[in-house]
C-alpha cells in the first residue's frame, strides 16, 4: 500500500514538473505544426488564405526550380557530409594522441569557427573570394593564374566555396563529439591490441571506429539534419547565384515566403518535403547504423 | 488519487487556456493601434488616449535616405501645423526586415502594421495584387495629377490610387569626364546616344585609358535590363499582367545588348553591390547607369570632385526606346487599421503634396529626388554642383523624369528578375542562344505564378 501511494507521488510530481515543457512544447511546436500542416494545403486568395486541395502539391511537382534546389542541397549533402565528417575523426584521432604537444591549443583552434556567428563568417568568405579578394591576390601573386577567378559567379567554384565555408565552420563542432568519444574508449583495449601486435590502421579501424560508431551515425544524423535545411551560407555568400546553381531547399521556401508574391501555403508545402527527406535519411541511416 | 491528477490536469488546462486568451488580446490591442509592440503598449493607457496626441508609427529602411526624408517632414509639419496634436515617430528597420513583418502581418489579418509604409515600386503590386483591402486608397485626398504619370501607375490597382509618390528612380549616365576627355570625348559625345555607340567608345576609353568603361554586378544584371526595356516603354508583362518574355522584343534586344557589352569587355562585373560602389569610388570604371539615389555614392569619393558628370541614359535600336529610364523608387502607404485616416491623410497631404520648401530640403540633403511635379520649379533644383564640374544634375534628372515610359510592373517582379538573370546567366555563357533563355524564362515563370 506505502509503495503504491510513493508511486502515485511520484507520477504526481513528475506530470507537476514536466507540465512546463509540455506547455511550451504544445505551444511553440506542436500547435504550429499543425497549424502549418493544415496551411499546406491552402492557397492565398484576396487576402485570406483559403482551402486549395492538392494545388500546393500540383505545384510542387511541377515546379522545376525546387526540384533544382533539391539537388543542390543533395549535391551539398553528398560531397561535403562525408568530407567534413572524415576531417573531423581524423582531427580528432591526432588530437588525442597523448603525446603530442599544445594539444589544447589544437583543439581550441579548431574548435573556434564553431562559436563565430553563420553570417559573420560568410561574409568573410564571401570577402575572402571575391575578385579582389585574398585568394585571388595570393593565386595571382604566386602566378598560379593570371587572371583573377570570379568565384561567386562560376558554376562550379560558387559551390566549392559553400564546401569550403561549411568544412570550415563545422569540422571543429563534429570533432569535439569524436574527441569525447575517443576519450570513453578504455586505454587497456589499446594496449591489448599493441600487445597482439596490431599495426595503426588496424586499431583505427577494428577498435576506434566501432567503437565510435553511435556518435558517427549521431553526427550523420545531425549533419544530414543541417544540411537539408542550409540557408546562412549559401543566402550570405552567393545569394544562391549564379542562375540558381547554389539555390537551397531553404531559401527557395524563404524566397517563395518573403521575397516573391506572398504564399506561405506552398512555402509550408515545401518545408514538409524536407521534414519528411530528414525523417527518410535518418531511418535509412538507423538501419544502416544497426546492421 | 484519479481525482487529484485529474485535478492537476483541470489547472493545467485553465492556465493554458488563459494563456492563449492572453496571447489573442494583446495581439488584437496591439493591431488596433497599429503600432505593436512597445508603443501598443503604452497606448492602450486609456488615460494616454483622452490626451488625443496621436500617434503615426512609419516604417522606412534608409537612415540616411527615407528615413531621414520622414523625420524632415515630420518637422515641416510641425510647422506648417503647430496646432495639430500628432507625434510621428519614424521606426528604421533593414528593408528585408521590413518586408518579413509587413508580409506576416498582413497575412495574420492585418495586425501589427505601421500607419505608413515605404514600399518599392517593384514590390507593391504584389502587396495590392493579395491584400488590397489592407491598403488604404488616397484618391479621393490626393491630386495625382501633381505627381510624375509612371510613379502613379505604379500605385493604382482596380482603379483606386494607393499611397504618395516618394522619390524617382530615373537614371542617368553617370561618366568620369577626365577619362572620357583622354579618351577624346565631350560631353557632346555622350548625350542621347545608343548602346551600340556607348559600346563603341567603352573600347576606345579602353583602350586610351586601360579603365573599363562601365560597371554592373555581374551575378545579377537585373537592373541594367529592367533600365533597358523600361527604356522603350516594355515590361515582363503587358498591362493586364500576362507574361511577356518570348514575344518581347525589347527585353531580346536588351539581353543581346548585354552580352554584346559583355563580349566587348567594357563591363567591369563586380560580385555585389558594394563592391560595385567601391568600384565607382577607387576610379577603375569610367561610368556607371543607375538612378540619381546614385549620386550619393559617387559623392563618398570627396577627391574625385569635378571629375564626374552626368548624360541621359542610352537608349536600345527599338524605335520605341527613349534617352530616359527608371530603376527602383518607392512611395509611402497608409495601411488600413481601422483607424480614423484624417491626421495621417493631412500631414502626407500637407507636406508631400503641396510643401515645395520641403521637396528643395530633401534634394538638398538627401539628393532625393521628389515626383511632385511642381517641387521642380524649386530653387534647389537650378544649383549648380562642383562636384559635377558646375552641371546643374538635378534639374538634368527632372527634365528626364517626365520622358521616362510608364509601364506596369505586375506582382511578379522578384520572379521574373530570378527567372531572366538565370536564363541571362546561361546565355552569356554560350550555353543557350537568345530566344531559348527567353523560352526557359519563361516557362520557369509560368510554372512559378499561378
Amino acid at each position: 500500500m506505502k509503495k503504491t501511494q510513493n508511486t502515485v507521488n511520484y507520477n504526481k510530481y513528475g506530470w507537476f514538473f514536466i507540465s512546463f515543457a509540455m506547455l511550451a512544447f504544445i505551444l511553440f511546436t506542436l500547435y504550429p505544426m499543425i497549424e502549418s500542416l493544415s496551411l499546406s494545403f491552402k492557397v492565398l486568395r484576396d487576402g485570406e488564405y483559403v482551402f486549395g486541395g492538392l494545388t500546393n502539391i500540383k505545384r510542387l511537382l511541377g515546379d522545376k526550380i525546387f526540384h533544382k534546389t533539391i539537388g543542390n542541397t543533395f549535391l551539398f549533402l553528398a560531397v561535403q557530409a562525408p568530407l567534413m565528417l572524415m576531417l573531423a575523426l581524423v582531427y580528432a584521432t591526432i588530437l588525442n594522441a597523448p603525446k603530442l604537444r599544445f594539444r589544447t591549443f589544437y583543439r581550441t583552434a579548431i574548435f573556434v569557427p564553431c562559436v563565430t556567428s553563420l553570417v559573420a563568417y560568410s561574409v568573410l568568405f564571401k570577402l575572402m573570394f571575391a575578385n579582389d579578394g585574398i585568394i585571388n591576390y595570393l593565386l595571382v601573386n604566386l602566378h598560379l593564374i593570371e587572371a583573377p577567378i570570379f568565384f561567386l559567379n562560376d558554376p562550379f567554384w560558387a559551390r566549392v566555396v559553400i564546401i569550403l565555408a561549411m568544412t570550415w565552420r563545422w569540422t571543429g563542432y563534429n570533432m569535439m563529439f569524436y574527441l569525447a568519444a575517443l576519450q570513453n574508449i578504455p586505454a587497456e583495449t589499446y594496449e591489448a591490441a599493441r600487445v597482439d601486435g596490431a599495426n595503426a590502421v588496424q586499431t583505427l579501424f577494428k577498435i576506434t571506429i566501432p567503437q565510435l560508431k553511435p556518435i558517427i551515425l549521431l553526427t550523420t544524423i545531425m549533419t544530414t539534419n543541417g544540411t537539408l535545411q542550409l540557408f546562412d551560407e549559401p543566402m550570405n555568400i552567393t545569394g544562391g547565384g549564379p542562375a540558381e546553381m547554389t539555390t537551397t531547399m531553404s531559401q527557395y521556401i524563404y524566397n517563395n515566403a518573403f521575397v516573391y508574391a506572398p504564399n506561405f501555403g506552398y512555402s509550408v508545402s515545401m518545408s514538409y518535403v524536407i521534414v519528411t527527406l530528414v525523417a527518410l535519411l535518418a531511418f535509412v541511416q538507423f538501419k544502416v547504423g544497426k546492421d | 488519487m484519479k481525482k487529484r491528477l485529474g485535478l492537476l490536469l483541470a489547472t493545467g488546462m485553465l492556465s493554458f487556456s488563459m494563456i492563449l486568451a492572453g496571447c489573442g488580446n494583446s495581439s488584437k490591442e496591439s493591431g488596433a493601434n497599429g503600432a505593436g509592440g512597445a508603443s501598443g503598449a503604452a497606448e492602450t493607457n486609456d488615460e494616454a488616449a483622452t490626451e488625443e496626441t496621436q500617434k503615426i508609427t512609419v516604417w522606412a529602411w534608409d537612415d540616411n535616405f527615407n528615413v531621414a526624408v520622414m523625420k524632415t517632414a515630420a518637422e515641416y509639419y510641425k510647422k506648417l501645423n503647430p496646432d495639430a496634436n500628432v507625434e510621428i515617430e519614424v521606426i528604421s528597420n533593414s528593408k528585408e526586415d521590413i518586408y518579413k513583418k509587413l508580409q506576416t502581418g498582413l497575412a495574420s489579418g492585418g495586425k501589427s502594421l505601421p500607419d505608413i509604409c515605404l514600399i518599392e515600386d517593384y514590390s507593391i503590386y504584389q502587396y495590392l495584387n493579395s491584400y488590397s483591402k489592407y491598403f488604404y486608397p488616397l484618391n479621393d485626398d490626393v491630386d495625382y495629377s501633381q505627381f510624375s504619370p509612371y510613379k502613379v501607375e505604379v500605385m493604382t490597382y482596380n482603379d483606386k490610387a494607393y499611397g504618395i509618390p516618394f522619390d524617382a528612380g530615373v537614371t542617368g549616365l553617370f561618366y568620369r569626364a577626365d577619362y572620357l576627355e583622354q579618351a577624346g570625348f565631350t560631353a557632346a559625345d555622350l548625350e542621347d546616344i545608343t548602346w551600340d555607340r556607348f559600346i563603341e567608345i567603352g573600347k576606345q576609353v579602353e583602350e586610351q585609358t586601360g579603365v573599363k568603361m562601365t560597371v554592373a554586378n555581374g551575378t545579377n544584371y537585373s537592373s541594367l535590363f529592367r533600365t533597358m526595356m523600361q527604356s522603350a516603354g516594355a515590361w515582363y508583362c503587358d498591362s493586364n499582367g500576362e507574361l511577356t518574355i518570348t514575344n518581347n522584343e525589347v527585353l531580346k534586344e536588351s539581353l543581346e545588348t548585354i552580352k554584346k557589352m559583355r563580349d566587348a569587355g567594357i563591363i567591369l562585373e563586380c560580385a555585389d553591390d558594394s563592391t560595385l560602389a567601391g568600384a565607382i569610388n577607387d576610379g577603375t570604371t569610367a561610368s556607371v547607369i543607375n538612378a540619381a539615389w546614385r549620386v550619393s555614392t559617387i559623392k563618398a569619393e570627396p577627391e574625385q570632385s569635378g571629375k564626374w558628370a552626368v548624360a541621359s541614359t542610352p537608349r536600345l535600336n527599338n524605335a520605341n526606346s527613349v534617352n530616359a529610364s527608371n530603376t527602383g523608387g518607392s512611395s509611402w502607404y497608409v495601411l488600413d487599421n481601422g483607424q480614423d485616416k484624417g491626421a495621417i491623410v493631412d500631414f502626407l497631404k500637407a507636406v508631400y503634396a503641396g510643401d515645395i520648401d520641403f521637396y528643395s530640403d530633401i534634394l538638398v540633403n538627401q539628393g532625393a529626388v521628389g515626383t511632385y511635379l511642381p517641387a521642380q520649379e524649386g530653387k534647389a533644383y537650378q544649383t549648380e554642383d562642383e562636384f559635377f564640374g558646375g552641371q546643374k544634375v538635378f534639374a538634368e534628372f527632372a527634365s528626364w523624369l517626365p520622358e521616362v515610359p510608364s509601364v506596369m510592373y505586375g506582382k511578379n517582379v522578384p520572379e521574373s528578375n530570378t527567372a531572366v538573370n538565370t536564363a541571362l546567366f546561361s546565355y552569356l555563357q554560350g550555353d543557350i542562344t537568345v530566344e531559348e533563355a527567353l523560352t526557359q524564362a519563361e516557362d520557369q515563370l509560368k510554372n512559378q505564378i499561378q
